[in-house]
């Protein structure tokens, strides 16, 4: 008997190996598990923004679950009747069970937010990019994007990166001498490192001089983000290999030397069959 | 002489999947063979800071756990998210766990699991688990205002008002510590920016290795308290569990991490090798052209 978690390392291993036999050639087992990838992710991010996002903090604002009785007002009457057409649309006219919109509203807010009409209305209005004839109605949605994004983080980013930080560039003559050195490097490498990025004046004599000195430490910079970029791309691969040694066991019925052999064998069919290794590879 | 060079420069020029081979098998080796090779773990300023700094809080400080990643970067961050509730549980602080990633409700609830069975800690008692909240800055900013308008329940559903240890949360102030576990944006940024700057809490973060360069200024500047570096941050934190955790009489099984750090320096070693080697081969050939021509 398979079970589901047996299925689950089986599908693990041999999508790992699909993606790791692009070192040997982009070959059909790595382009087949990049697209299942791409389209795993793309429907995952969608499924999660519409019931994780619009569907709470809109739909659950606009027609949230509250109490109805006799007293209930005309406009709420009217208001939730939009809400049951939605339904019926979702529910393709009763066919389906209801679960987007369920009776009665949405459960965890307990007011009518009728400002939340905004962004349903720009939400709209990005879709309608689709159509071509009023498809300029999505600039009004990006312009508010653009507008609160900047203006939401321009303080934060101000005082948080760039005040904080040139505080922090300030040397501390009442530290002991490792600090106060420490400090001059700082310094020192925050005022060349921006006379580099100073275009107004060409960069000869001192100024020249002081941008060269930038650009070292820049490349110290560079040199540490590479550094540490190695660092986390090799510690991906210990997860993977360390995954893939996890399900060789009898456990998992030896699924990693099993789907090994298999795909080194298609492999070689693949290369032999005169379809692999397009181009040379050499390291110069 | 020029034998040693003719070695040199072939091996700089091998075919790339003959290095892909090694690098493998340096990986390979060490994680089959653990006691082949054996390399201590020496912890670094940056970690014992997070450890100290988590150390000082008292039993039954509010600390909230952010998962921000997923599981492509798991092997860097989740031996620390284990880490720290381990520590964090030991210590009888009360967790409260969010994730501004949507993968993050999977580590989430995978860690509490792991470490439930290790401790004698149960729901809504030691720790509670809100899950995902979509919009990254957003969601911070409005937990420092109100915590009640970005989370009515948790991530099992139930209503936060009837969560005995959200009894006295309503913003972010009333936090102990806030800690990211961060593999992007949003993450370890955002909450210094529009978190734990502006609300004046003490803030930590542990955090994916190709993001340290951009957060080190950050803890330079004391705007973070100490920073884990990927996987290396992940096994000296480990190892201060479990040092700490040993003088308190608990025994647990060791972290992840730690038993993955030989891999890391035995290919690093080799990626460091094949870099000098490809460096000799580049410039013994540039000479030889230029004194060809």
């Amino acid at each position: 008997m398979i079970s589901l978690e047996i299925f689950g390392a089986w599908l693990a291993v041999l999508l790992t190996l699909c993606i790791l036999s692009f070192l040997y050639d982009d070959n059909p087992f790595y382009k087949a598990a990049e697209h299942l990838y791409i389209g795993m992710s793309a429907g995952y991010a969608l499924v999660m923004a519409f019931w994780q996002g619009v569907r709470p903090n809109l739909f659950g604002r606009l027609w949230p679950q509250i109490p109805t009785d006799e007293n209930s007002s005309l406009f709420q009457t009217i208001w939730y009747s939009i809400y049951d057409f939605f339904n019926l649309i979702t529910t393709g006219f009763g066919i389906f069970d209801r679960s987007i919109f369920p009776e009665g509203g949405i459960p965890e807010y307990d007011e009518i937010k009728l400002i939340y009409l905004i962004p349903f209305i720009l939400g709209i209005f990005m879709l309608l990019r689709l159509v071509p004839k009023v498809g300029w109605l999505a600039r009004w949605a990006i312009a508010y994007i653009v507008g609160m994004a900047a203006g939401l983080r321009f303080y934060r980013y101000l005082t948080s990166d760039i005040l904080a930080q040139i505080q922090a560039s300030a040397v501390d003559f009442s530290l002991d001498w490792v600090g106060v050195i420490n400090g001059l490097i700082l310094f020192i490498g925050t005022l060349t490192g921006l006379v580099y990025f100073f275009f107004s004046s060409e960069h000869k004599g001192s100024i020249g001089t002081l941008s060269k000195i930038g650009i070292y430490f820049l490349m110290i910079k560079f040199g540490a983000s590479f550094g540490y970029a190695v660092m986390g791309r090799i510690s991906l691969l210990i997860g993977r290999i360390d995954e893939l040694k996890q399900f060789s066991t009898s456990e998992y019925h030896y699924a990693t030397p099993i789907l090994s052999i298999f795909i080194i064998i298609c492999l070689a069919i693949w290369t032999f069959a005169g379809k692999g290794v397009s181009r040379e590879h050499s390291v110069s | 002489m020029n034998r040693i060079k003719n070695i040199l420069v072939s091996l700089g020029s091998l075919d790339r999947r003959v290095i892909f081979i090694i690098v493998g098998l340096s990986v390979l080796i060490p994680l089959l063979k653990p006691d082949w090779v054996s390399l201590p773990i020496k912890n670094k300023a940056h970690s014992q800071r997070v450890f100290d700094e988590l150390n000082l809080l008292e039993p039954n400080s509010k600390v909230l756990l952010s998962f921000d990643y997923g599981p492509s970067t798991m092997p860097e961050i989740h031996p620390m998210a284990i880490a720290l509730l381990r520590h964090m549980f030991a210590k009888n602080i009360k967790v409260y766990g969010i994730a501004l990633w949507d993968t993050g409700n999977f580590m989430s609830t995978d860690a509490f699991s792991q470490v439930s069975k290790e401790f004698e800690i149960a729901y809504d008692k030691d720790y509670v688990n809100l899950g995902y909240k979509p919009g990254g800055e957003a969601v911070i900013q409005g937990l420092t205002s109100d915590f009640r308008t970005k989370y009515k329940s948790d991530l099992s559903g139930n209503n936060i008002d009837h969560l005995l240890l959200m009894k006295n949360v309503n913003n972010l102030e009333d936090f102990d510590f806030v800690i990211s576990l961060s593999a992007g944006d949003p993450g370890s940024k955002q909450w210094v920016q529009f978190g734990t700057d502006p609300s004046n809490i003490p803030f930590t973060t542990g955090c994916t290795s190709i993001q340290v360069t951009d957060i080190i200024p950050y803890v330079e500047n004391n705007q973070i308290l100490g920073i884990l570096e990927g996987m290396p941050g992940a096994a000296e934190y480990e190892s201060l569990v479990e040092t700490e955790l040993h003088t308190m009489g608990v025994s647990l099984t060791p972290g992840k991490a730690s038993s993955m750090m030989s891999a890391q320096s035995i290919a690093h070693i080799v990626i460091v090798l094949f870099i000098i080697f490809g460096n000799i081969s580049y410039f013994s050939r540039r000479r030889e052209d230029r004194n060809n021509s």
